[in-house]
């Protein structure tokens, strides 16, 4: 069990692939990805908890939402998301907990990511039963 | 295809836009219910999300057109502001490293909070713009007479803005934000029309400030609420575009009179943001020559948007007709005597801000008549290399020096980030504003040298 991402390369913006195992996982591992190309995740450790919740139809839609209300979360209270458990992901809703940072500027390493973005938008299961998604930003 | 697609650029920079899939993007935006004429793009065209980086597109009001938030994007009414000022480059060397310190200071920037106006101005802000941090004592009168809309976009929709955009604005009024945004000191290094310079309040060899930024936060929100909107809108209309981040809706629908609306309100948010960074950066220059704001003589030459989608009256094989006329990444450009144009202007043509890269060159071209892009030109240089790529040929450090020791001094928000904007990531400004003023989509006024970098 377990996930990836890789950076996506475009010319303005920055863009994620992420690979997991299961449904829950593609959702965990593009929180991670989408992070990552701004901060060193590993180097930051949650001190805070609370939950995200999000309602919509299909699952790309709804990876949307998420990704959107942890841009949200961030930059209203100053948090870097940085741990994610998923509690569910069904094609109507899904909740996380999401674990946070204290935000330090000096830990940005990549562009702060303005929005979430539909363009090339995808969530998928694979043949061999694995899940992939993709999601550009707006940065 | 509803109309066809058409690129304005040189030879080279076709080359180039063929290379990501800005082309791609052209085309699909030409499937756009209602669209006219044709999808056209600028020179400064790359490849965005939905529609292409420097896309317009005008659809027909009355024949079904739509509305499209992937056509203004997500930075509302993102766009540039210059000021004019009497000192020299002289006058700037002999106190370069106050200026720097004071903007330095006093520009907030870069991640995380920090804005030079009260968050308790924001209700007014979404409503009436510019005037509202004016009336608080921000900015001068005269800054609305040259600011697109007077610095207010009307029908601004209070109901239309989430609290989750409210949550994300109430702390960055007055703030630049990050990535390619900027305040550079310039010197006008040359003028190549004369008249218009006069009439812009430009001479060679004044110092002058640009400021690049756009609605913040609230507009990013604003906009990702409204497309998500927009999904099931867009069934109800009977509308598929290629692309979701192109959803879209009749402009004249509640779904399209929504977004507008909430579009007019982070709009005002966008003025507003620049006209109290403006009125901080005059304030950064008394400070650092010891003298009252008013007596920099930091006039505003002109503050217009190249992120917005406007109503607009425009011939269309021989009629006139109400066009809905998306601009991202697209500056409008109107020529002479258009009504809209300040009195002073009106002979001349709208001036037409086209910031170049960090480091490089800017221009401020005239609007012209008979523009063949619904009134619009380039609004940059436009993104060659992705910022992955950039980051792997120099670090942010070596950029800063190179940079310092051609004599432009930076100021980043983030020194890790400045690779990432630097020259070498961007095409030859001077050949696309070229493209501009060959195609006849405005004319060259006056080209502008780096001093100072504040960077976001």
């Amino acid at each position: 069990m377990g996930g990836s991402f890789t950076v996506l390369s475009h010319t303005a913006d920055t863009g994620i692939e992420v690979a997991a195992d299961t449904l829950d996982e593609v959702f965990e591992w593009a929180a991670i990805g989408m992070f990552s190309t701004m901060y060193d995740l590993a180097s930051l450790a949650p001190t805070a908890e609370v939950e995200v919740a999000a309602a919509n139809t299909g699952f790309a839609e709804l990876l949307v939402d998420v990704l959107s209300d942890l841009i949200h979360l961030s930059e209203v209270t100053d948090v870097v998301p940085c741990a994610f458990h998923i509690i569910e992901v069904t094609s109507t809703r899904a909740r996380l907990r999401v674990g946070t940072a204290p935000l330090q500027p000096e830990t940005l390493h990549g562009p702060p990511i303005k929005a979430v973005t539909y363009h090339q938008l995808s969530v998928e299961p694979l043949p061999d039963g694995t899940w992939t998604a993709q999601v550009v930003f707006d940065v | 295809m509803r109309v066809p697609g058409r690129v304005f650029a040189s030879e080279a920079l076709l080359i180039k836009a063929k290379e990501d899939r800005a082309t791609q993007q052209v085309a699909n935006v030409a499937h756009l219910p209602g669209i006219v004429e044709a999808s056209i793009a600028m020179p400064d065209i790359h490849w965005g999300y939905g529609f292409p980086i420097g896309g317009v597109a005008a659809t027909d009001v009355s024949a079904g057109g739509v509305v499209s938030p992937g056509g203004v994007g997500f930075d509302i009414c993102c766009g540039v502001r210059l000021l004019a000022s009497r000192y020299t480059a002289e006058d700037f060397q002999s106190r370069r490293r106050d200026i720097m310190a004071e903007l330095d200071a006093r520009i907030p920037r870069g991640l995380g909070k920090g804005a030079i106006a009260s968050g308790s101005l924001v209700t007014d802000v979404l409503t009436q713009g510019a005037a509202a941090v004016l009336a608080s004592g921000y900015g001068w009168e005269a800054d609305l007479e040259r600011c697109e809309e007077r610095g207010t976009s009307p029908g601004a929709d209070l109901n239309a803005i989430s609290q989750k955009a409210l949550d994300r604005g109430g702390g960055q009024l007055g703030s630049l934000g990050a990535g390619n945004h900027f305040l550079e000191v310039q010197l006008v290094e040359r003028i190549e029309d004369g008249v218009a310079a006069q009439a812009f309040g430009l001479a060679e060899g004044m110092v002058v400030v640009m400021i690049h930024c756009g609605s913040r936060g609230l507009g990013h929100q604003t906009c990702t609420d409204q497309l998500r909107l927009m999904g099931t809108a867009m069934a109800r209309h009977g509308i598929s575009v290629p692309d979701r981040q192109l959803a879209c809706v009749p402009v004249d629908s509640a779904e399209g009179a929504e977004y507008l609306g909430a579009m007019a309100a982070a709009a005002n948010f966008a003025w507003a943001n620049r006209h109290v960074l403006a009125h901080e950066a005059r304030e950064a220059f008394a400070a650092a020559f010891g003298t009252s704001p008013e007596r920099t003589g930091m006039r505003l030459v002109f503050d217009v948007a190249h992120n917005l989608a406007k109503l607009e009256q425009h011939d269309v094989a021989g009629r006139m007709r109400e066009l809905c006329v998306h601009r991202k990444g697209a500056t409008r450009a109107f020529g002479p005597g258009h009504p809209d144009l300040p009195d002073d202007l009106r002979q001349v043509g709208q001036p037409v801000l086209i910031p170049g890269s960090m480091g490089t060159a800017s221009w401020v071209l005239a609007g012209t008549g008979g523009n063949p892009a619904f009134d619009s030109a380039a609004h940059g240089a436009g993104r060659l290399m992705s910022r992955k790529k950039a980051k792997q040929i120099e670090s942010g450090q070596q950029v800063r020096r190179e940079l310092e020791a051609e004599g432009i001094s930076v100021r980043p928000g983030s020194v890790k980030l400045l690779s990432e904007e630097a020259p070498y990531a961007y095409k030859d400004v001077d050949e696309v504003v070229d493209v501009c003023h060959r195609a006849n989509l405005a004319t060259k006024v006056a080209r502008l040298v780096p001093l100072g970098v504040v960077k976001g």
